[in-house]
């Protein structure tokens, strides 16, 4: 263990340095206070700046280690599956069981039925999925999943636009700019890599103008902006086109720029023009759409073209949505035609990991897996261009596991799921359509998961097996998205009760199985060593340790596609054409109405004029909650305590329905209710409600879901892109009777 | 002597509750029982003219501490050598013999005690243990914002001026709280 004696007490204390790494935006930097093999409390980065400094949830980790609902014993069902009756089982008995089905399930069906569903609650490199990951190839392969939730429009339409996902800059480059325009991005929430909420207070204290562009008045409106737009769900693409339009039409355009290092624009001004379907986008055009007056369009157009150096950063959040690529590429293209790429001070907005020695987030081509081998490339992939989403086509979306388990190669699928192997994920819970995956999840075979406690997921296990937490071994953790340091994560206690790292469960069960051990023949440490080794911004293995965290001092900011911009000849971009494409051929190749070429606005059947709306007049965001990182913190009462779940909603639609703040409500759909408190504020546009992703999943007698899981309200269906439907659900909201005393 | 204050950025809190988190993990408190640091929204306007702001609030440490003054067997008394307003606890005969007079007393809630019966209060010290070693208070270190600040209130007057007035604050000529805000302005 590495540790230093505490000069804070006269008490023997030591003090490691460790940290904090599930899916929040961040990996932050912890100091354990550990007597007598006990964290008493915790401390964070004090040291050199940039300070690494955890949020609330990271100061809360004690209350997920030292929780009463930790899961201490392997568990195996002996109720109904989902019904969460368990008893205890020896490790022996628990792993013994998982290798038999497991042998038994290749033999009948083969590998392809084993579903990995691998999930984000550990982001370390060493724990968590990959160890499970290694020994399933090793036992001939699995099915995966591609169409990763958070980001897969973001994703794609930076590789469609800029052929990378190495775009944005790094973020203290945005005190360069002369006007930052922030849309649907809440870093103040979702911190987004440690440094970005400061950084934008010094933006703001640097007087560089900050636009804030959300449905929700959110916590970084509220402390970053100077002006704050509201905007209707789903209809962001509209509002960027239109201030194209602008843009072009009042010869705003940098002429320079697009002629230099862009394909296509003619054939986006076309379709602004009205020259394609004989309506031009005008700001008019799209107030009707947007809900914002064709005025502030206008502004914010004239703004951002006649500002330069302008970051325009198109957040996740928006793009979480059907056709959600058309929002990420129209934010890409109008970086384009303002010239606003490869400069300080701008910003190429796309999937925004602006450093990092990662290419891909999901798997790149090519796949050691068997199950994967000569598959096809996928429809509507981008698998001419190399990195970005796996276009395999053995993979099944993500959000179509629970209709491909329930259908099968009967409905298309390339195989029929047989079991789930899940390791550090909430999948029921995380997924869209939650009522469905139950379905799904009882109609397996087998259901093998590792948790820390006894999430809706975990319910559903025939095997639980109870994992430790960062505190209770050695990982690393890789910047959230791509900030410039690492930490490493000290073991600071040894694992509690009879819990064990993913790895040592790997291990054990390679042994049942008949494996080569492989890597789970080395030490831990041996192993990060190597992991380490393969990082060339990791220096000095033993300081990283040593200190728990390595900064890499970037000589400058960071800004993506500077050398593209700067000296063309010798660096093309890596698109197919070498240029940006505003126009994208890949894309007319795939001939899909849903993804064409160029960017557009495009409607579909829960938009907020579709036919359904008559029934379900409320849109629904699901987004990302202060206390929480997805499903991970919904448990820790330190959280909890501080803003309960809730449903936002606005004071007009709270008053027409008769609903008071706190007073408990339905919100509803075909798919699902669930009941939940209502938070009637001024801080969400009327016709729209948030119930904030990650409650877990609680199903009353009658099917309400009184944990009030967004999931339960969204669909389970995906845009070409891959991305989610996540935030496009329609809803109606109703006051909850009262329940009897 | 020296008086010890507080300072908070209000333009600064993005409303993360670090503070207080780290102020809880650090004391070793509960939830639903005290929170030594404060965290409160504050939102005004109607849509879409809004102003939300964050008041960050540990304990003011008074120059002159009315809950001190009430207290009817001393328990709270201001330190000479820093003013920081310290509670003895082994002194505190609990709530029901004095029906939370300091509690009563303080303008801003600052005494609280647990549910339960008779109950002795308890409040932010200042983290006068980390004070004493030479290190800043916790809620300070933790703030990813670097809003907060302790320091000798002279020594913040000169670093952040003499600003008392925050939104979701009213300041007491009479008590003189010992802080410094940056006001967020509507």
């Amino acid at each position: 263990m590495i540790a230093k004696k505490s000069t804070l007490s006269n008490e023997d204390i030591t003090i490691v340095p460790t940290g904090c790494c599930h899916d929040c935006g961040g990996r932050c930097v912890l100091k354990a206070h550990v007597k007598d093999g006990k964290i008493l409390r915790l401390e964070t980065d004090n040291g050199e700046q940039p300070q690494i400094r955890a949020c609330l949830r990271g100061r809360a980790y004690r209350q997920r280690l030292y929780s009463q609902d930790r899961l201490k014993y392997p568990l195996r069902r002996v109720g109904e599956r989902g019904e969460g009756k368990f008893e205890r089982v020896s490790w022996d008995e628990a792993l013994d069981e998982v290798a038999s089905k497991m042998t038994k399930i290749k033999e009948a069906y083969g590998n392809s039925t084993i579903f990995l569903a691998a999930g984000s609650g550990n982001q370390g490199m060493l724990h968590g999925a990959p160890p499970v990951g290694a020994m399933l190839l090793a036992f001939g392969g699995f099915t995966r999943i591609w169409g990763v939730a958070s980001y897969e429009a973001p994703l794609f339409a930076s590789m469609a636009t800029y052929g990378t996902i190495k775009t944005g800059n790094s973020r203290e480059d945005l005190l360069n700019s002369r006007l930052v325009i922030i849309w649907g991005w809440n870093p103040a929430n979702t911190i987004w890599d440690p440094e970005t909420s400061f950084t934008l207070a010094k933006v703001r204290e640097k007087g560089i103008k900050i636009v804030v562009l959300d449905s929700r008045y959110t916590d970084t409106a509220a402390a970053f902006a100077h002006q704050w737009i509201p905007i209707r769900p789903g209809t962001d693409a509209a509002m960027l086109i239109a201030m194209a339009y602008v843009i072009i039409t009042e010869d705003m355009v940098d002429r320079a720029f697009i002629e230099k290092y862009t394909v296509g624009f003619e054939k986006y001004r076309d379709y602004i023009l009205g020259h394609e379907d004989g309506e031009p986008k005008t700001p008019k055009w799209a107030e009707e759409i947007t809900t914002v007056p064709a005025e502030t369009i206008i502004n914010l157009a004239r703004e951002y073209a006649l500002s330069k150096p302008a970051a325009l950063i198109a957040g996740w959040g928006p793009a979480r949505a059907a056709r959600g690529e058309q929002y990420s590429r129209a934010a890409n293209v109008l970086t384009a035609i303002t010239g606003n790429i490869g400069i300080d001070g701008g910003y190429a907005s796309g999937f925004m990991r602006a450093y990092s020695s990662r290419e891909t987030a999901s798997g790149t081509h090519g796949s050691g897996n068997p199950v994967e081998k000569g598959a096809p490339p996928r429809k509507n992939s981008l698998y001419k261009l190399r990195g970005g989403t796996n276009p395999n086509s053995a993979r099944i979306h993500s959000a179509k596991v629970y209709d491909a388990i329930l259908r099968g190669r009967a409905g298309g699928y390339p195989t029929d799921l047989k079991m789930a192997y899940v390791v550090a994920s909430n999948h029921l819970n995380q997924h869209p359509n939650a009522r469905r995956g139950v379905e799904a999840f009882k109609a397996l075979e087998f259901v093998v998961v590792h948790e820390q406690f006894m999430t809706p997921t975990a319910k559903f296990g025939d095997i639980v097996l109870p994992v430790n937490t960062f505190m209770e071994r050695n990982d690393i953790a890789p910047p959230w998205l791509g900030s410039p340091y690492y930490i490493y994560l000290n073991k600071a206690v040894d694992s509690l009760f009879e819990s064990k790292s993913d790895l040592d469960i790997v291990r054990a069960l390679s042994k049942k199985l008949g494996l080569p051990p492989g890597l789970g023949a080395m030490k831990e440490d041996d192993i990060l060593r190597i992991i380490a080794g393969r990082r060339d911004d990791i220096s000095d293995y033993e300081q990283m340790k040593r200190d728990g965290v390595v900064k890499i001092k970037l000589p400058e900011p960071v800004v993506s596609f500077k050398e593209q911009v700067e000296n063309p000849d010798s660096n093309p971009f890596p698109t197919l054409s070498g240029k940006i494409e505003i126009h994208c051929e890949h894309l007319a190749e795939m001939d899909n109405p849903l993804l064409p070429p160029i960017p557009k606005y495009l409607t579909h059947s829960e938009s907020y004029d579709s036919p359904l709306a008559a029934k379900y007049p409320l849109q629904l965001l699901t987004t990302h909650y202060k206390t929480r990182a997805h499903s991970t913190w919904h448990n820790v009462p330190w959280l909890q305590e501080i803003e309960p779940h809730s449903v936002w909603i606005n004071p007009v639609d709270a008053e027409k329905r008769g609903i008071e703040n706190g007073v408990r409500v339905y919100v509803f759909n075909d798919r699902g209710k669930i009941r939940i408190p209502a938070k009637v504020t001024e801080r969400i546009m009327p016709g729209v409600v948030n119930v904030s992703q990650g409650a877990w999943y609680d199903p009353d007698e009658q099917g309400v879901d009184i944990g009030g899981c967004a999931n339960v309200l969204t669909d389970d269906a995906h845009s070409p892109s891959g991305t989610h439907h996540m935030n496009s659900a329609l809803v109606q909201v109703e006051p909850a009777e009262e329940v009897a005393p | 002597m020296t008086q010890m204050g507080f300072y908070f950025d209000q333009t600064r809190c993005t409303g993360c509750y670090t503070c207080a988190v780290a102020c809880k993990d650090w004391h070793d408190l509960d939830a639903g029982t005290v929170n030594w640091m404060r965290v409160n929204a504050i939102e005004k306007g109607r849509f879409p003219d809004l102003f939300v702001a964050y008041l960050a609030l540990p304990c003011c440490h008074c120059t002159n501490p009315p809950c001190a003054a009430v207290c009817p067997v001393e328990a709270i008394s201001k330190r000479a050598s820093d003013g920081i307003v310290v509670v003895d606890r082994d002194k505190c005969p609990g709530n029901m013999d004095c029906r939370s007079a300091c509690f009563k007393a303080c303008p801003w809630d600052v005494p609280q005690f647990d549910p339960g019966k008779n109950v002795k209060m308890q409040k932010c010290d200042l983290c006068l243990e980390r004070l004493k070693k030479g290190r800043q208070t916790i809620c300070v270190e933790a703030c990813p914002m670097y809003a907060l600040d302790v320091g000798p209130l002279s020594e913040l007057r000169a670093k952040y001026g003499d600003c008392v007035e925050a939104e979701g604050f009213r300041y007491s000529e009479r008590f003189k709280p010992s802080v410094i805000f940056k006001l967020k302005k509507e």
